[in-house]
């Protein structure tokens, strides 16, 4: 009885593995047929930031919605542990393209990438190693944060030596960073420049929140910076950095914003605070995503190698809108262009963090 | 002088002082409320970051601040109560649901701001109010004095009036005295009469009112939107500062003035050249020096009860 018991159950058992397995050669047969490129971005982090996962996340949107491909955003949250097992298992699903960004999934993609020749990887703000074998499968995206920081550096030095409404006579101005880490460093070497490339008795406070997530204590950094005599800060600090804008607001200083147009962000729900936004340092991360992929489907995309996106290429920039013309006078914001144009010809050499 | 230590001794600092303070203060009440019934609270992570949410909800939605100052204690005092049920009710341990509940407030609030915004960061998109600052008549003339104490937000003066309310509450109060006997000695206290249960309620009750005008303040006092993790610990700290002040209404606040003046501290030489790190070691530095000295202090002070102690047997046996 027991037997025939255990025999019917394994009848059943095997059954079912076997028609499990051949629905999955149907699903796949079908996907093959729409050949559809699919696409997965892993953010190591939560979308909201309202900067630079946000705009990775647009990147893949605007593919989706223009390039035909298939595509989905993961969120992977601040979970460092969780990184590793959550790539694995999408080199392991079905995706042909796997794009992950930031230096903290270096070492990760390095070591996955290699183990997954068949599938591509994109990689952003950070590169991997190269001199690694078997990463010919992956492009890693750059940008020369520090040169577009230089330019909110010079115009920063520019509007504290001058007589605008909120400008102080303390030759004074301030860098809000996040984390003490190579990239926000790159901005900051950046930024240090350009004060310096305008006038280097101006003196550039810098202070690390050590938090991406803390707007209370970005804020109250910033006021202890516009205390000691800055009338004008950079926030490059993610949601601590919003912390950083509302100071602002409550001294009336000027301040600028990173990654997206922080003062369109804004101009609807608080138009007051988005005021003193004088302009923002764009970080391009949605275009060059979206870039990569249409090169990709193009079969023209550098694969084994790392691009790295300036000015010239529109990876980095000043944002334009109508906050930094009312604000900014003329002769500042085409001295902000004549600089740009410096860099992009090679006249500047813009110093960097990264690497060394 | 050093722009810095100009900076430092300014009416500037001593104001960012008060302002720091303030999130540190209104939830170590909390803490050292539940302290005194004896079930110590551990969940104010969560119940500050939880009022700080409905709070910000509220007032974008009915144009209210009184509404969104109910709504946020509403549900700082309910997220409280929850943890009294699974811990006095279904006698759970009470470290685990507080861990349970800030994690759970830590995911339902990114829900919540998801389902209702379409953002996982903060309700910036939201118009929401914020509450006022005040000036105090007469005294915001006080040259100095005026420049330190007038013009805060006025949930810091009501932070200050909390320690007065805890005083008259633990001190002045039947409940009070039932919170202390509970806590001293349930049994004790069980056997005259009182309900052990229902009073460590009331505590765990009372510390999610005090925790959740700290989260009221963090996000529609400090800055002017929830944002997601916006509490970043500070309801761990005010763990340490309730017990480095002994659970006592003045010890609570001067413990959490020390925290006030350290962070406020380590934000204004942030700017200066020093490896970042050891400055944002510094809080955390003082506090664990702080509470050595606490506890080397009740140390010393325990020996002495002993020897007491064995006066009186010595006695008792002639």
């Amino acid at each position: 009885m027991k037997k025939a018991l255990i025999l019917v159950l394994l009848v059943i058992m095997a059954a079912g593995i076997l028609f499990v397995t051949s629905c999955k050669k149907k699903e796949e047969a079908a996907v093959g047929a729409e050949e559809k490129v699919k696409v997965v971005l892993y953010v190591n982090g939560t979308l909201g930031d309202k900067s630079f996962f946000d705009s990775a996340a647009r990147g893949l949107e605007m593919a989706i919605d223009n390039l035909g491909i298939e595509g989905k955003v993961i969120e992977g949250s601040y979970d460092t542990a969780r990184w590793e097992p959550d790539i694995t298992q999408l080199a392991e699903g079905d995706w042909d393209i796997i794009i992950a960004g930031t230096w903290q999934l270096q070492e990760i993609l390095e070591k996955l990438a290699p183990q997954h020749p068949e599938k591509k990887w994109f990689t952003y703000d950070t590169s991997v190693d190269y001199s690694k074998p078997g990463l010919d499968n992956v492009y890693s995206i750059m940008y020369s944060q520090n040169e577009a920081s230089f330019l909110m550096g010079a115009l920063s030095a520019m509007i504290t030596t001058s007589d605008l409404p909120a400008a102080n006579p303390e030759k004074v101005v301030g860098f809000l960073a996040g984390m003490d880490i190579p990239v926000i460093n790159d901005f900051k070497v950046g930024f240090v420049q350009g004060v310096e490339y305008i006038d280097p008795s101006i003196k550039t406070l810098v202070s690390y929140a050590g938090s991406f997530s803390d707007p209370a204590k970005g804020k109250e950094l910033t006021l202890a910076m516009f205390d000691q005599g800055a009338d004008i800060t950079f926030n490059v600090a993610g949601e601590t950095g919003l912390g950083g804008i509302d100071a602002a607001k409550e001294k009336k200083k000027y301040t600028l914003g990173v990654d997206s147009d922080q003062y369109l962000l804004f101009a609807d729900s608080d138009p007051e605070k988005a005021s003193w936004i004088v302009t923002s340092m764009m970080k391009n991360v949605d275009n060059s995503i979206y870039r990569g992929i249409k090169m990709h489907l193009d079969g023209t995309l550098p694969y084994g190698e790392a691009e790295t996106l300036g000015i010239s290429d529109g990876g980095v920039g000043v944002a334009d809108n109508e906050n930094y013309t009312r604000i900014v006078p003329e002769e500042f914001r085409a001295k902000v262009k004549e600089i740009e144009d410096l860099i992009t010809n090679g006249t500047i050499k813009v110093d960097t963090a990264i690497g060394q | 002088m050093n722009p810095l230590l100009k900076s430092i001794f300014s009416t500037e600092f001593a104001f960012a002082v008060i302002r720091v303070m303030t999130p540190l203060l209104l939830p170590a009440l909390g803490v050292a409320i539940t302290n005194l019934a004896g079930s110590v609270n551990i969940a104010l992570e969560g119940i500050m970051l939880i009022a700080a949410f409905f709070g910000v909800l509220v007032s974008a939605f009915t144009g209210s601040l009184f509404l969104s100052l109910l709504a946020g204690i509403a549900a700082g005092v309910a997220l409280a109560a929850i943890l009294g049920y699974f811990h006095l009710k279904l006698k759970a341990d009470i470290i685990l649901g507080a861990i349970a509940l800030n994690l759970f407030a830590a995911g339902f609030t990114i829900f919540m701001l998801f389902l209702i915004t379409g953002d996982k960061g903060s309700t910036s998109s939201l118009k929401s109010l914020v509450f006022p600052s005040v000036h105090i008549p007469l005294i915001r003339h006080i040259p100095v004095l005026g420049d330190i104490v007038s013009g805060h937000n006025v949930l810091t003066y009501v932070a200050v009036l909390m320690v007065l309310v805890f005083y008259i509450i633990v001190y002045k109060t039947p409940l009070g005295l039932r919170i202390r006997a509970v806590g001293q000695n349930p049994d004790a206290a069980a056997s005259v009469g009182i309900k052990v249960d229902r009073i460590k309620l009331y505590a765990l009750m009372l510390s999610g009112f005090f925790g959740a005008l700290g989260g009221l303040y963090l996000s529609m006092g400090y800055v002017s939107w929830f944002s997601r993790d916006m509490t970043a610990g500070r309801g761990f700290i005010a763990i340490a500062a309730s017990t480095l002040g002994g659970n006592l209404p003045m010890g609570t606040f001067l413990a959490s003035l020390l925290f006030g003046v350290v962070n406020a501290f380590a934000i204004y030489i942030a700017s200066l050249n020093v490896p970042s790190e050891l400055i944002q070691m510094i809080p955390y530095l003082v506090t664990l020096v702080a509470l050595t000295i606490f506890s080397l202090r009740t140390l010393r002070k325990r020996p002495a009860k002993k020897e007491e102690k064995k006066l009186h047997v010595d006695e008792a046996a002639l």
